[in-house]
């Protein structure tokens, strides 16, 4: 799930090093009593608060809403879907107007009832890409608005691998290759580890039991001895070789791809996945008229073309790829390559019955590689 | 706080001798109070729900009160006993490594720096003033491919080509000792300052050799240094997570990251809990342990 871009100049971004400082728990506990004591005075006056990923709204977007009306937005960041989840599901997480949740997530946050339903009436949606809009993790757009989205894809050396990956049975074959084991990069997710395995064997990893997933990730555990690496993926260990096989998502391997134009990517089949970000309102929200006025800035269309060339994913807004400019290197990248098909992409939704199978699964791979 | 207290008896030989101890003032009271309601908030109440949804029925993202063992069974039977076992031999490993290393360079600072002893101790302090995740993000730029490292190597011929040690274990090993080497350096530089001069004279005038006098008077001298200096290092090393994500490619899961992921990823939080008590208990062990060792250390004096 670690999703975010890395600078392509850089290891040692300022984003990288935000989200790590996000990530350690005196700087998040110190965030907390900040953010809380603002919170506290927010509902008087005009203030919007959001609870979101690091640096997930372009600075120059959000300083153009706050000449516009007065309201700068405060934003404290979270680094995993879970924090989020773990804290709005805590008193701490009360006086937050807007989260970003994931599609993994937001059905767990919805029945719990730490969401509110969105009135539509009070929104257009007319103008997003109707692949990311009602999909299985929130029919009918109940509860999220898609802000951006991004793939679960391989980018590799074909010179390494020595040939071309197309489906994830590529993606393991390649790894047991006495060139590319050992310089494999593995996401931390354990969903997004075993999902490859079980869509091999056609089954579907929001249905599949305990029993399926445990039997698919022990092709996992054999294949783990050649995994270098479970923690985010720098970019630069890909362009400089010391790894040479790795998933992840599309705007990482973009970012790669223009170090080194040597390598490909590719959103393996039978199936890959597709994880949508969302605008998502907290249930006792204080600043509401706040929040959809906010919501509404940020779907008009130069704000989401502002908003794709700040993060590095796409937002939701249909045709947008028509509106990236022919300066920018690999536009194609930025959505996945020229003809994703979204039909064979699937939302993973957090279970309560797997979700510890492949939370447990995982730390049993990332142990078998040790 | 029990564990700098209980240690600290043993670094301190002077308060053992006084004997008398001045009456309490009515004030100490107040300033006592302020860190015991502290801890009582923010150690105390934390640490008892800990122990309370240990014992508790997981639901997801919430526990359910009860009292039931299944939570320890299954914190300490395979997957997750083998974790346990292997975060305290990685611990205890990497903490002695540490000793060894910082021990010559106590050694030297206290015997050898006399008047550069300030720039000395500032020397290995000053890491201490950037953050923690800042250094180790800077030790993986050094590690990695195409890095100082590899150049350095490459320019003394120790090594040929690509570096390739980060995200393994041995550049954990690296990260830990590098990260935690200042608190091993000050416990046993304070206490080898301490080791009275004439004593190593009589050592010597009585026909020992250096070596014989180091293994029989310094060396069971500095044993409360040792001990502070093992628990300082081996407790946090008990709990680390960042070291083996950004150094270790988070290969070879530690306790550490095995609560996280019960906390947040499974959101079942009676099993982390368990976890974290037992852990816990693993850090009460040491303290009473290295306790042992220092007992009776105040009959010593200068």
């Amino acid at each position: 799930m670690t999703r975010h871009p890395i600078l392509p100049s850089s290891s040692l971004s300022r984003r990288s090093v935000l989200r790590l400082l996000g990530a350690f728990p005196a700087a998040a506990a110190a965030a907390t009593v900040v953010s809380g004591a603002s919170r506290a005075r927010a509902a008087a006056t005009g203030q919007l608060n959001i609870y979101s990923w690091p640096d997930y709204f372009s600075t120059e977007s959000l300083a153009a809403y706050a000449r516009k009306t007065g309201v700068t937005p405060n934003i404290a960041t979270y680094d995993s879907d879970d924090t989020l989840f773990a804290k709005l599901n805590s008193p701490a997480g009360a006086g937050f107007d807007i989260v970003i949740p994931g599609s993994s997530w937001i059905k767990q946050l919805a029945a719990r009832g730490l969401l509110q339903e969105i009135d539509h009436a009070r929104l257009n949606l007319g103008s997003l890409d109707p692949n990311l809009l009602n999909r299985g993790y929130d029919p009918g757009n109940k509860y999220s608005i898609p802000k951006d989205w991004g793939l679960l894809g391989v980018v590799y050396d074909p010179q390494a691998v020595g040939g071309e990956i197309k489906t994830w049975e590529d993606f393991f074959k390649a790894g047991e290759k006495p060139d590319v084991s050992g310089k494999i990069r593995l996401s931390d997710s354990g969903w997004e580890t075993i999902g490859p395995a079980l869509w091999l064997e056609g089954k579907d990893w929001n249905t599949a039991s305990v029993a399926e997933i445990r039997a698919a990730g022990a092709r996992l555990k054999t294949f783990a001895k050649h995994v270098k690496s479970f923690s985010g993926l720098d970019a630069n260990a890909l362009a400089n070789g010391s790894i040479v096989l790795a998933q992840t998502n599309q705007a990482k391997a973009r970012a790669a791809i223009g170090l080194n134009p040597a390598l490909k990517w590719v959103v393996p089949g039978p199936t890959s996945e597709l994880w949508v970000d969302n605008y998502a309102i907290v249930k006792n929200a204080p600043n509401l008229d706040q929040a959809y006025d906010f919501l509404a800035y940020q779907l008009q269309p130069d704000v989401q073309l502002a908003e794709t060339q700040y993060i590095g994913f796409p937002a939701a807004l249909a045709g947008l790829r028509d509106r990236i400019g022919a300066d920018v290197k690999n536009a194609d990248l930025i959505f996945g390559g020229k003809d994703l098909d979204f039909k064979a992409l699937t939302s993973f939704v957090v279970n309560p019955q797997t979700v510890g199978t492949y939370s447990q699964v995982q730390a049993e791979i990332q142990a078998a590689a040790g | 706080m029990v564990v700098l207290s209980s240690i600290s008896r043993g670094v301190e030989p002077a308060a053992g001798r006084s004997g008398r101890r001045p009456m309490p003032h009515p004030m100490d009271h107040v300033l006592a109070a302020v860190p015991v309601f502290w801890l009582a908030i923010f150690f105390l109440a934390p640490l008892g729900f800990t122990v309370v949804f240990s014992f508790g029925h997981a639901t997801f993202g919430g526990v359910e009160p009860g009292f039931t063992f299944d939570n320890y069974r299954m914190a300490l039977s395979g997957f997750y006993g083998a974790t346990f076992a292997r975060t305290l031999v990685f611990a205890l490993s990497a903490s002695g490594l540490c000793l060894v290393a910082a021990f010559p360079v106590a050694y030297f600072i206290a015997r050898h720096t006399q008047r550069r002893r300030n720039l000395a101790i500032g020397l290995i302090l000053i890491p201490y003033f950037s953050s923690f995740l800042i250094r180790v993000m800077s030790l993986q730029m050094l590690m990695s491919r195409g890095g100082v490292a590899e150049a350095v190597l490459n320019a003394l011929r120790w090594h040929q080509g690509p570096l390739d040690v980060l995200d393994t274990q041995t550049a954990v090993f690296i990260g830990m000792v590098y990260a935690y080497l200042p608190i091993a350096i000050v416990p046993l530089y304070v206490v080898l300052d301490r080791i009275p001069g004439p004593l190593l004279e009589a050592s010597r005038d009585l026909g020992a050799s250096r070596w014989r006098t180091f293994l029989f008077v310094t060396l069971p001298l500095s044993r409360p240094g040792i001990a502070t200096a093992a628990l300082l290092t081996a407790v946090p090393m008990l709990g680390e997570m960042v070291i083996p994500k950004l150094l270790g490619g988070s290969r070879g899961v530690l306790m550490g990251q095995a609560i996280a992921a019960q906390y947040l990823q499974a959101q079942n939080y009676p099993l982390g809990s368990a976890m974290a008590v037992l852990v816990l208990v693993l850090v009460a062990i040491l303290v009473t342990v290295l306790a042992r060792l220092t007992k009776g250390f105040a009959e010593v004096g200068r």
